[in-house]
């Protein structure tokens, strides 16, 4: 019998990244072989992330390169896609999506740098003060995330998504620009954006909480990886948001 | 030998502070567990179990999705562009 009432009435959670890892049941050899999770290992392994990251973007951005930009968009795409279904491997995948996804940030930034200068440094410190931030509300207890919230900010980030996949197919076979809000630079484009970016940042609540409960309960060490990829995805989108926001308010 | 003078705008200065201090802050503040009122509380989300079946989180994605379509249209229809 479990120790979780509803794990008996609603069954194992659908999501293979958390199943087998929290019970402990299925993890007991793993925990015994390297250890269990710890709030500082998840942390220093973010700042791992992120500095590879940076290291990677600053490739493209002071050598611009169409390909590898795209090509780090679609091989972080992979890798993010492989690691979010096998966690165990996140030690080896997170970096390499790290490395990938910055190829693709450092190009897509000077794009927009050059088009709006400063807007790279407001961008990136906008991004690490909505981290610095949610993390203060998460960890007094400011903001408690619950089942409900968790339900609401799926949906809505999938609904968005759902959005970008109807605008990418109208924008390749219907000839047009797509779902008009999304790229305007008026008061809906803006409007949408705030939506948009205001989810992200809920996002990261959902991510502490994670890697909070992954801690107490010691879950396996290699989920320390899992833990920081999620807050590495979850920033990254963040980061492409508050450009994308930050452009459209200064194109006006 | 002249050094070149380096030169930081506000801008570069305000928010690349922001950047910085904010790091400060995840690192040290991360590696603390959240307060009792985080952690001592009875609706806290359960990682091992899925409360809701995956076609509840499916409408919540339609409705979400067609939520802000619906809205953000009727606005631009109503004229605020």
């Amino acid at each position: 019998m479990s120790k979780h009432s509803a794990l008996d009435t609603f069954g194992r959670s659908g999501n293979p990244a958390f199943r087998d890892h929290f019970e402990g049941t299925a993890s007991n050899e793993d925990t015994r072989l390297s250890g269990v999770m710890t709030l500082e290992g998840a942390v220093n392994k973010t700042g791992i992330l992120l500095a590879l990251c940076f290291s990677s973007a600053a490739v493209t951005w002071n050598i611009p390169n169409t390909g590898l930009m795209i090509g780090g968009a679609i091989v972080g795409l992979i890798l993010g896609l492989v690691t979010i279904f096998n966690p165990r491997q996140a030690a080896k995948l997170a970096p390499l999506y790290a490395l990938a996804q910055g190829l693709f940030l450092g190009g897509i930034t000077v794009i927009f740098e050059s088009q709006y200068p400063g807007i790279a440094v407001q961008a990136i410190g906008l991004t690490f003060g909505t981290l610095a931030s949610l993390l203060i509300c998460y960890k007094t207890g400011l903001i408690k995330p619950t089942e409900n919230f968790k339900l609401m900010l799926v949906s809505a980030t999938s609904g968005i998504f759902l959005l970008y996949m109807v605008n990418i197919v109208m924008m390749a076979f219907g000839g047009g620009e797509g779902i008009g809000f999304i790229h305007s630079n008026g008061i809906m484009g803006i409007g949408f954006s705030l939506v948009v970016v205001a989810i992200a940042a809920l996002n990261l609540v959902l991510d502490f909480d994670f890697i909070e409960q992954g801690a107490e309960q010691g879950i396996p060490k290699y989920m320390e990886w899992y833990g920081a990829f999620s807050l590495m995805v979850t920033l990254i989108w963040l980061y492409l948001e508050i450009l994308r926001l930050l452009a459209k308010i200064r194109s006006n | 030998m002249t050094i070149p003078a380096i030169t930081v705008d506000a801008n570069t200065l305000i928010f690349g502070l922001l950047a910085v201090v904010s790091l400060g802050i995840f690192f040290n503040l991360g590696k603390f567990k959240a307060s009792k009122s985080q952690t001592e509380r009875e609706d806290r989300i359960d990682w091992s179990v899925r409360k809701y079946s995956f076609s509840t989180y499916f409408r919540g994605c339609l409705i979400s999705g067609l939520g802000i379509f619906l809205i953000f249209s009727l606005l631009g229809y109503l004229g605020f562009n």
